[in-house]
């Protein structure tokens, strides 16, 4: 516990310094121009191939008759009755000012291997498309990205046994320059990394229920060891995160501490519950005992101890409500819970304050 | 002063780099197109090619020549078509070693702008401290 002042080194980028903004958004315009150029062409060569297709049609139709009638475009604006003669036999254009003379049925040929030129060319604009359209959403990812001031977090992952649980709890005390940053950028980024965080959260439960299942206890502790390297990290940031928004919420508990109303109290209690629905969930599929054991021997008593009476007073309310693991339908089991549950909530309120103080002080 | 004028030369020698640079970038940007045309040819007359090889030995070929389309003989027309393909590509390698040389010029250029530039902000940089 003294050796959790040793910090793991990592760097705090915005990403907004890396990719500014602006440039992500021009650079989105750029490509857009290409894009819609691309598009141009497109159109022109669908439109080729049309006029060949249409041209196909109409020279396999002319030897159907040794002569047609028909009204021949005189200048601009006269036309006069003729007849076309000789009507198997084409001058096809072979490019370059040379032309041959062939049957109907060598030009149809001719006009068939020209389409599929024109078809080869549609592929290729099609695959020019595709990419830069790949490119246009990177680039509007990272626009957006940037604007929100999404910080990249980068630590280094230290591969020692022991003193890495402490190292862990590092970074916490790295995030505290972040406090001044804007509260939008520490939402979004709590929010992004609470869904990374919990995905992850729910592939540990599943390794962690595979181990418990085949192993003896003795295994099952190194293996979730092992597995617990990740799920400490991820629980240290979790902890981050929760603590950031526990002295946030502290503030509005002390105010209406006096008035207590049960709202607020519900409010607060929902949105650590909403955090601790996971720890739950593998307390419950773990032995509790070794399950909160190893908890608090990995981690920071100090700041967990608001974690630990939460997790124990949760985990008292939560037993009866196995099946709904979702916050808010926690949420309606409270409200609709007879006083003597309240009563138990409230002391849980009382809880919280008195530790944080404590925590902050000695801190 | 004498830091002034040395300014004012420094800048005079900025400008006149700079229209050098925009200058050769008129020619790389000629040099672009002319390079799309000869490549647009030369795949035309490859498709040509192909299709002279399809024909028939007897077949008419004619050559349009100004207005007048103009009977050729087929192995006549086949060799003036390789000899434009041989051409072209020829054109084509001269204009890409054009164009190398006018992006080394370029970027020789952009240097000795640059270097121009710090010298007079220096410069300027030092004569408003005094």
């Amino acid at each position: 516990m003294g050796e959790s002042a040793k910090k793991g080194a990592g760097t705090v980028t915005s990403l907004a310094e890396m990719f500014p903004a602006e440039d992500a958004q021009k650079a989105v315009k750029r490509v857009q121009e290409k894009l819609a150029e691309i598009q141009n062409e497109l159109h022109r060569v669908r439109g080729f191939i049309s006029d060949n297709s249409n041209l196909i049609n109409l020279v396999q139709k002319l030897p159907e008759q040794l002569h047609h009638n028909i009204i021949v475009p005189f200048g601009k604006a006269a036309f006069f009755p003729g007849r076309l003669i000789h009507t198997n036999e084409i001058m096809v254009l072979l490019g370059e000012g040379y032309y041959a003379e062939r049957t109907s049925k060598q030009t149809v040929e001719i006009l068939k291997r020209r389409g599929k030129v024109l078809e080869s060319q549609v592929e290729s604009l099609k695959a020019i498309m595709r990419d830069l359209k790949a490119e246009t959403s990177f680039f509007d990812s990272t626009a957006s990205e940037a604007a929100e001031g999404l910080l990249e977090i980068t630590e280094d992952y230290v591969e020692e046994n022991s003193t890495e649980r402490e190292s862990e709890s590092g970074p916490p005390k790295e995030d505290a320059p972040n406090f001044s940053e804007a509260e939008k950028a520490k939402v979004s980024v709590e929010d992004e990394e609470y869904a990374r965080i919990m995905s992850k959260l729910d592939e540990l439960e599943k390794e962690e229920l595979e181990a418990e299942c085949g192993n003896e206890t003795v295994e099952e502790n190194e293996q979730v060891a092992v597995d617990d390297e990740e799920y400490a990290r991820l629980m240290s940031r979790l902890d981050e995160l929760e603590k950031e928004e526990l002295e946030a919420e502290d503030e509005k508990i002390k105010d209406d501490f006096n008035k207590l109303p049960d709202q607020k109290s519900l409010d607060t209690n929902l949105r650590h519950s909403e955090g601790y629905q996971s720890r739950e969930l593998l307390e419950q599929m773990k032995d509790k005992k070794s399950a909160t054991e190893e908890f608090l021997s990995k981690c920071d008593p100090q700041k967990d101890l608001t974690n630990q009476l939460n997790c124990m007073g949760l985990a008292v309310q939560s037993v009866p409500e196995d099946e709904k693991s979702h916050g808010k339908s926690l949420l309606h089991n409270v409200i609709k819970s007879s006083p003597p549950e309240k009563a138990l909530m409230l002391p849980e309120v009382k809880e919280n304050v008195q530790p944080a103080p404590l925590s902050r002080s000695s801190s | 002063m004498s830091s002034s004028t040395v300014l004012r030369e420094l800048q005079r020698d900025f400008e006149a780099k700079s229209n050098d640079l925009s200058k050769l970038q008129k020619d790389i940007s000629k040099n672009h197109q002319v390079r799309k045309k000869y490549t647009i040819q030369l795949g035309e007359n490859e498709l040509v090619l192909k299709e002279l090889d399809i024909l028939n030995e007897d077949a008419n070929v004619y050559k349009l020549i100004g207005p007048v389309l103009v009977k050729q003989d087929l192995a006549e027309a086949n060799a003036n078509v390789r000899k434009r393909i041989e051409y072209i590509s020829a054109e084509l390698k001269r204009l890409d070693g054009n164009l190398q040389d006018l992006e080394e010029k370029q970027n020789s250029k952009k240097e000795a702008i640059f270097k121009l530039q710090e010298r007079i902000q220096s410069l300027q940089a030092g004569k408003a401290k005094a």
